[in-house]
């Protein structure tokens, strides 16, 4: 964000604060829009908000606008880097209650040492776009569910999309699976276009076997071979396990994001 | 260019990441602005880089200074 003092012309109090929908504040200047302010739940239940304004009186006008008028806990997420923004919303009140930092994760195995790795035995991995449909929902069913019963997905970095009837698998042909015989057991979900990683997880009896390594080499030699150079992804600060598999294969923290909540 | 309910919003192509969380975006007149990302964009984890075609919010006061406010598919 990118703030300034009011100058001259502009007092916060010539400025009205508007409730233009369940959800959306607008703050108005001379009839210009001149600060938005917006609210979202997503599907785990938090309510996140956001608020553009180009001055930081409009900034602070909106927002406790809105902490008057929705109920706590308010999360919102910001650039660590973006320091304006971060103080805007400490003045409203909001804390960290978490960081997750950006990676940017090379794909190419002599770089990321991936290129000898392979499935602990009895495990295969199969390729993106042909997993089975059942057993694919069915193991992200259950990582889903040992998350929801341990950390939960408040902890998680990527937002929870909300999908009909609670399904989490949008689209099967993103996904590699880690298959034992009967069932799966870990699985990765990367987009190739915008290369990101979006998922990477395993059963909670079946970790600590290489599995999500031998998961993340498939992916990783999957684009490499595309013709991708680097991926993206997510990692929560606290998530030891997972920062130490992505810094090993040489990914790089580039920026990070911090969820704030009051 | 439009200009919707007093709020002025130009295509560009974003030129170059800086430190900050902060982008220059060349308009489709040329001229360049130093924009950042909406928090409506980055609520929903939308990645904006280098070669993008965004959408910028300009400010009625400051023509030099943006924000992206969408991100075209490439």
């Amino acid at each position: 964000m990118n703030t300034k003092p009011f100058t001259t012309g502009l007092s916060g109090n010539a400025v009205m604060i508007t409730r233009v929908a369940d959800r959306q504040w607008h703050a108005l200047h001379d009839d210009l829009v001149v600060g938005r302010g917006h609210a979202q739940h997503r599907a785990d239940g938090r309510l996140f908000v956001s608020i553009d304004a180009w001055h930081d009186v409009i900034f602070d006008r909106l927002a406790a606008a809105m902490v008057a008028a929705l109920p706590a806990p308010l999360h919102t997420v910001v650039d660590e880097a973006d320091a304006e923004l971060t103080a805007g919303w400490r003045r409203a009140g909001f804390t960290v209650r978490r960081r997750e930092w950006e990676y940017t994760v090379p794909t190419d195995p002599r770089v990321t040492g991936l290129d000898a790795v392979l499935p602990p035995p009895g495990v295969t991995i199969v390729p993106a776009g042909q997993a089975d449909e059942t057993l694919l929902r069915a193991v992200d069913r259950a990582i889903r569910d040992e998350v929801e019963a341990s950390a939960g997905w408040q902890s998680m970095p990527a937002e929870v999309i909300p999908l009909p009837e609670g399904d989490t698998v949008v689209d099967p042909s993103k996904y590699a699976v880690a298959a034992a015989p009967d069932r799966y057991l870990g699985l990765i979900r990367v987009t190739a276009i915008r290369p990101r990683i979006g998922l990477l997880a395993v059963r909670a009896g079946e970790r600590r076997r290489g599995i999500a390594r031998a998961l993340l080499a498939q992916a990783l030699g999957t684009l490499h071979r595309s013709g991708l150079a680097e991926a993206w992804t997510e990692v929560q600060e606290s998530n030891q396990a997972a920062t130490a598999l992505f810094e090993s294969v040489g990914a790089r923290p580039m920026s990070s994001n911090l969820e704030l909540v009051r | 260019m439009t200009r919707n309910k007093n709020v002025i919003e130009v295509e560009g192509r974003v030129v170059e990441c800086l430190r900050s969380a902060m982008f220059t975006v060349e308009l489709e007149n040329g001229h360049q602005v130093l924009a950042h990302i909406s928090g409506k964009i980055r609520k929903n984890y939308i990645k904006i880089m280098l070669e993008d075609r965004v959408l910028v919010e300009l400010p009625p006061y400051d023509l030099t200074r943006g924000r992206i406010v969408f991100r075209y598919r490439n």
